[in-house]
Order: C-alpha cells, then structure tokens, then sequence
C-alpha cells in the first residue's frame, strides 16, 4: 500500500444550483519516498486534488487514505494534517509571525510540541532549507524564493511525511524557482520526503520519479517524464506544452532525422552531434 | 517619444533604518509603437520604474516625460496621466471589487470623468474587446468568474479607458500554457486596437523573447542592458549575476555551438531553432 491511495474518488463544486466537476473516478497511488509532479491546465483539478490529500476536501465519492487513514476519520484529521504540508502559491499569504523563526514555531507550537522540541525542530527545518542565517529576521524583506523556503520549513517543523507544493513556484522569478526545487528535491533525497509537486513549469517535471497529467478532472497519463512527454497527442490535449527540447527533437525528427525522445537541452545537443 | 525617462533614481524610506537604493540613474526613452519587455529578478527595480510612469511614485530625482505631460512640474496632470498610461499589477484578479463585471470595469473611466453612459458604453467595449461574453458576464459577480476569465475582466477594467500606453506588471504569472498564449495574444489584439505601446515586466525569457522587439535589463536599481531579444541572448554575459536564466532555444542553440556545431539566423521559437539545426546537419553532410 503506498504512502497516499486513492479508491474512485470523485468531488463536485456546487454552486446556485449548477455542478462543476473538481475530480471524477479518480484511482491513484503515490508510493513513500517518491517525487510526483502533477500537471494539469488551470481547473484541470490539480488543487481539488491536494486539498483531498489533506483532508481540506472530502471526497463525494470514493475514499482517500493517507498512510492507512481514511480522511473521512474526522476524529483523525489533525494527525493527517500533520503528515500532510501543503505550502501555496502566494509567500506573502502564508507568513503568521512578523519573526522568522516564531513563524516555524507557530506550528508545532499548535500542535502542543514541548517548548525544547519546537526550539529543536526550527532549528532542523531552517538548516534543511538554508535559510538559518535567516532566523532572527523578519520575512517580508526577503525574496519570493526566501519567503517560499521558510513556508516549506514552517510545514517541516511540523514533521510532516508528505509535502505538497500547490503552484509554490509560479510566483518565483528564475533564481527563485531554482532555490524552490533544490530545496524540495533535497528533501525527497536526503530526508526521504514525499514530494508532491504541482506546477504549470514542464521542465520541473523532468527528474521527477513520476509525472501524472490531470485533464478535466481524470488522469490523462501517468508514468516515467519520459513516457509521459513521449505522447505529445495527449499532453497537447491536456493543454500543457513539451519541454523545449522534446518539441524541438520532435520537429527534427518529422524533418527525417533521427533523434530519440529527450528532455532536457543537453541531450538534444549530444543527440544533434551523434548524427553528425 | 511616448515615455522619456532622463537620470532617474530613487531611494524607499529615505532617512530610515530601511533606506533602500530602488534605481540608479535610469535613462531610457520609449517610442510610440514599441512593445517593450523589461526583465530583472526580484528586487532589481522593475516595479519602481514602472510604477514611476503613471505616478505611482513620486518622482524625487531625474527627470521623466510621458507624451506632453512632464513629470517635473509642479502639479502634473495625474488624472491625464493615468487615463493615458494604463497599469495592470500582477495578479490583478485580486484587485477585482464591484458587484458585478459591467460595474467594476466601468469604474475607471467614470473616475476619469465620464458620464455614467459613457462609462457604460466603454465598459461594454472593453469586455468585448478581451474576449468575454458581454451579456453572459455583466451582471455576473466578478467572483464568480474562472481564473482566466477574472484576468480577462480586470484588463479590461485597465483598457476601458482606452490609455495609449499599456504597463503590464507580469500579466501571464501563474497561468497554463494556455492561458499565457490568450493573454499574450489578447494583448498584441489590443495594440492593434488603441494601444500604441507596451511596456510589460515578465521572468520568462521565451515569453520577451517571441513578443517584445525590445527588452530592458534591470540589475539592482540600474540598466544593465537596452537591446533587441536577440542580441541579448548573444551577449550572455550580461545575465549573470542578474538571477535570469536564458530560453532554452539560446540555451540548446549555445550547447550545439560549444561542440563546434554553429548555427545560422533566428533560432528564438522552436521551430526556427529546428529549421536551424536541420540545416547546419544538412550543410556538413
């Protein structure tokens, strides 16, 4: 059993009397330890599905289990919520202290965490996202990809199992999206974290363990970034585009040239050069 | 000349522990017509500028004229000003209020002083204009709208004074792939409507690369670059230490040449890039 399952869940909006589908059917499994992306155009279902996984929704149909819990248990959705961080797309939204290390401690500070422990557990959570230095400053004159680091470190003081990014990188500049994704990839290695990654960004899809397309609600793929950008038909239809480098493989090969299925820029030009 | 913009520099909070240098010296004339990207990372200064030309931020040192309005004088015509010069923030769904669609774009042109027919009258046009249903949206709450579409009616609230230069703070952040080309698109529509020139701050080198003819770099409050896409990417050197990554058609286009493999033309869009690579294999075969 993996560490999240999903058994024909499905979840409507309801609003005046009309129904839009968030998720239908939707069967899935994310083993432990695994860096997922999920992709999906805006309202393909993307957020429906990370705000089921902790509990935030409740399926209409089907059930969601998290390392063995249903979140239908409400007298266990606090220890779900704890397994499971969700950090969001805005880092100006998510800061509660006007100190950075009394926002990590807001947490488990919640959660009733001894006062050693908390002390503890700020200083692990600020050192995993290189942000120690950092502690005794206040949030709002850092950089986006600073503010989204101590958002990932203020869930991590919480230990959770699972971290979700919901569109954390879409406000980043550049250099911003790069810290993001180190720091969460680093997480998945080092600490075994699972890692959740929900973007509009292809090329952050491209070393994930698994990449899984939603399109209006279902699983339009799902496998390896190879496999995945490997059917061009269905990820055009989910309204996502292919990393620069696949799509330019793809025009050469349509030119006649044979060149196999890459993703990244490097191997296009290593492919480019064996041919010559 | 639409925006000329002589030694312009500014400090926030000046004579407080916060005091920050925003801008340097900025020297930079904009003419009529020009669809103008300006790029930089987080905190090098995009924002301060821009927010300059519609007098967001009072000027304090350099000089800045937009049109015939200077912004020396001593009471600028602010109200000119702003209906002339329209700005779109980042994320400007947020800043969505009214009670219904029609109402919320037509409140900018009734601040600017028309009459509430006229307001009305332009509200319409404008929610036409960016490709939403008119009688399917007006009376709707703007809430109520996807995201894509709230992006759409707060353009619209932007253009529904019909400014003459559009300032577009990151207009396609956190959008699909999809809904980043309709934005795009909807702009380029709308500077062939009343729209005489675009300035827009983006992060995404391949969006500047495809739509500006012209691209500013901002490096810690200075101007570090004024030049076509192209020769930018050629001069790679000066985004570095400047927090920008190049596209990945300069990027691959940059790969191929440092294994001898030299490419000839435009090579910005993938298909060009394509047509490129196919061409030099063909030459050395």
């Amino acid at each position: 059993m993996g560490i999240i399952e999903l058994k024909n869940v499905s979840f409507d909006y309801e609003s005046d009397n009309t129904l839009s589908r968030g998720v239908k059917n939707l069967s899935l499994t994310i083993e432990k330890g695994s860096f997922v992306v999920l992709l999906g155009h805006n309202g393909s279902g993307k957020s429906t599905l990370a705000k089921l996984l902790n509990g935030f929704l409740l399926p209409g149909e089907g059930d969601v289990f998290i390392n063995g819990i249903n979140t239908k248990e409400k007298e266990r959705i606090f220890e779900i919520r704890t397994k499971v961080g969700l950090v969001f797309q805005n880092p100006d939204n998510q800061m509660v202290a006007s100190i950075i290390e009394d926002d990590l401690a807001f947490g488990p500070e919640n959660l009733g965490v001894p006062r050693d422990e908390i002390i503890k557990r700020v200083d692990w959570a600020l050192d995993a996202v290189k942000m120690s230095e950092y502690r005794s400053g206040t949030p709002y004159k850092l950089s986006g990809g600073q503010k989204q680091r101590i958002a990932i470190a203020a869930i991590l003081a919480m230990l959770p199992e699972i971290l979700i990014l919901d569109e954390a990188t879409a406000m980043l500049d550049p250099r911003g999206r790069a810290e993001v994704m180190e720091t969460a990839k680093r997480l998945n290695k080092e600490n075994k974290m699972t890692v959740i990654h929900i973007t509009h960004y292809m090329d952050e899809a491209i070393d994930a363990d698994e990449v899984i397309v939603l399109n209006d609600g279902e699983i339009a793929i799902q496998g390896s970034p190879e496999f995945v950008f490997g059917h061009p038909e269905i990820i055009k239809e989910a309204g996502l585009e292919l990393p620069t480098a696949t799509k330019v493989a793809g025009l050469l090969r349509e030119k006649g040239f044979d060149i196999p299925l890459v993703l990244r820029d490097e191997e296009l030009a290593e492919a480019v050069c064996q041919l010559r | 000349m639409s925006v000329e913009i002589k030694n312009l520099s500014y400090t926030y909070s000046v004579g407080s522990p916060f005091q920050k240098d925003a801008l340097h010296g900025i020297s930079v004339t904009i003419n009529e017509g020009e669809m103008v990207g300006i790029i930089g990372s987080t905190g090098s200064g995009k924002s301060t500028l821009v927010q300059h030309i519609n007098g967001l931020i009072k000027l304090t040192s350099g000089s800045i004229k937009v049109y015939d309005i200077d912004l020396t004088a001593k009471k600028p015509d602010l109200k000119r000003l702003r209906s002339m010069v329209g700005m779109l923030f980042q994320y400007p769904e947020y800043q969505l209020f009214e009670e219904t669609v029609l109402k919320d774009v037509a409140f900018g042109p009734m601040n600017f002083g028309a009459t509430k027919e006229e307001a009305l009258a332009a509200a319409e046009e404008a929610i036409r204009l960016v490709g939403l249903d008119f009688d399917e949206v007006k009376d709707k709450s703007p809430f109520e709208l996807s995201g894509g579409e709230k992006r759409r009616a707060a353009i619209a609230g932007v253009i529904a004074s019909k400014p003459k230069i559009l300032v577009l703070d990151e207009p396609t952040a956190g959008l699909d792939p999809i809904g980043k080309r309709e934005i795009l698109n909807l702009i380029l529509s709308l500077k062939k409507a009343f729209v005489k020139t675009v300035i827009m701050i983006s992060h995404n080198m391949d969006e500047i690369a495809e739509f500006c003819g012209r691209v500013l770099v901002l490096s810690e409050g200075r101007l570090i670059a004024d030049c076509t896409p192209a020769e930018l990417f050629e001069k790679e050197y000066s985004l570095e230490g400047t927090g920008l990554t190049l596209p990945h058609t300069v990027n691959i286009k940059r790969l191929l040449g440092q294994k001898g493999l030299s490419l000839k033309g435009d090579t910005l869009s993938a298909p060009a890039l394509a047509d490129a690579i196919a061409e030099a294999l063909r030459r050395r075969v």
